[in-house]
């Protein structure tokens, strides 16, 4: 979302007077900012009751950090670089338990689902159908390696254009073209692996 | 085009159009074909992933947490600069211990310390000189003659 002038003005003030000590006008950045690092939290670690709890944790250590902010980059990269970091350690502790979902869908569900999300969009899913592949692919996506789940979080799920996420993981824009790919095809054959399991 | 180009191709474009020729192999090959269902659903599930709203903040998020910054600056920040000097205190302490451990362990007179070591080291170099040199001197060159020896 862009912009204003005076809204950026307003922000480079705010984060100056924070640099300065003025812990007040933390608050309002934290306000401006909230909502990115919510979408962030719950796309990456998918746990609803811990969203809050980690966005806590990433303003504490922005704010902690402020003063080596230097505005090379936005703030709101700045943040969500805080974010997407403070994640990945917190998935990297809480490995989650590789469950087989797949196991518990009969296979006649299973098919039903497959011939109607081949459709481009999700539009011809009913809403039971749409939450059970929103389980399925949040479950394939829980089992796929970290940086993996990352790179597709952030270019599938938060919508990052590849420049915006090597910005953010300060990477090249050609590595992370390699790694979205790889990450693509990784979880494609990850997902044959557990029909396999769950036979 | 062999499997491996193929799935590679469907993992870059990722949903877009595929070239004639990609088309033709998944109409001829099962497992590509079953690849490329694959990737359409775990894209439709990433859709749907996507459409599912993140959780608000709670009403008063950022003055609670203003709030705790201001505990934390109070308190937290004092304890956390006593408890890093401290910490520093003790590894110092513990490195002073151990080398005053080690001062003691050591000799107060041998070949690595003070007057009396370097004393020790020229007398040494000084028997060294007197000495016969066992290899080379009298013994090493009656060696050749002795029954048993190298000339045999």
């Amino acid at each position: 979302m862009a912009r204003s002038e005076s809204e950026v003005a307003q922000e480079v003030e705010c984060i100056r007077r924070v640099q300065q000590g003025e812990g007040e006008a933390f608050g309002r950045l934290v306000e401006r900012h909230q909502q990115r690092v919510f979408s962030i939290v719950f796309h990456l670690v998918r746990r609803r009751d811990e969203v809050e709890d980690l966005a806590q944790e990433i303003f504490f250590k922005a704010f902690r950090a402020i003063r080596s902010y230097n505005f090379q980059s936005s703030f709101a990269t700045w943040v969500s670089r805080i974010a997407v970091n403070h994640c990945y350690d917190y998935l990297r502790k809480v490995r989650s338990s590789r469950l087989s979902y797949y196991s518990e869908m009969t296979e006649e569900s299973a098919r039903e689902l497959e011939r109607k999300a081949e459709s481009p969009s999700a539009q011809g899913l009913d809403h039971g159908e749409k939450v059970a592949l929103r389980e399925f692919v949040g479950k394939l996506l829980e089992r796929a390696p970290e940086d993996d789940r990352l790179i597709l979080t952030l270019k599938e799920l938060e919508d990052y254009s590849v420049e915006e996420i090597a910005d953010l993981l300060k990477l090249k824009t050609s590595t992370v073209k390699v790694r979205l790919h790889r990450a693509r095809k990784r979880m494609v054959e990850d997902l044959e692996r557990w029909r396999q399991e769950g036979k | 085009m062999d499997c491996k180009t193929i799935r590679d191709l469907v993992s870059e474009l990722w949903g877009g159009e595929l070239p004639a020729e990609a088309r033709e192999h998944l109409s001829k090959c099962a497992g590509c074909e079953a690849f490329w269902r694959d990737a359409r659903l775990v894209q439709t599930g990433f859709r749907a992933l996507a459409e599912e709203a993140a959780p608000e903040a709670s009403l008063g998020f950022a003055s609670r947490l203003v709030r705790r910054l201001h505990e934390w600056e109070g308190k937290g920040a004092r304890s956390e600069f006593f408890e890093t000097v401290g910490r520093r205190f003790v590894y110092a302490t513990l490195a002073l211990t151990l080398a005053l451990l080690l001062s003691m362990a050591l000799p107060t007179t041998g070949p690595v310390r003070g007057v009396a070591g370097a004393d020790f080291l020229g007398l040494q170099s000084q028997n060294q000189v007197s000495q016969p040199d066992v290899i080379g001197g009298d013994l090493g060159d009656s060696r050749g003659l002795l029954p048993g020896g190298p000339s045999d």
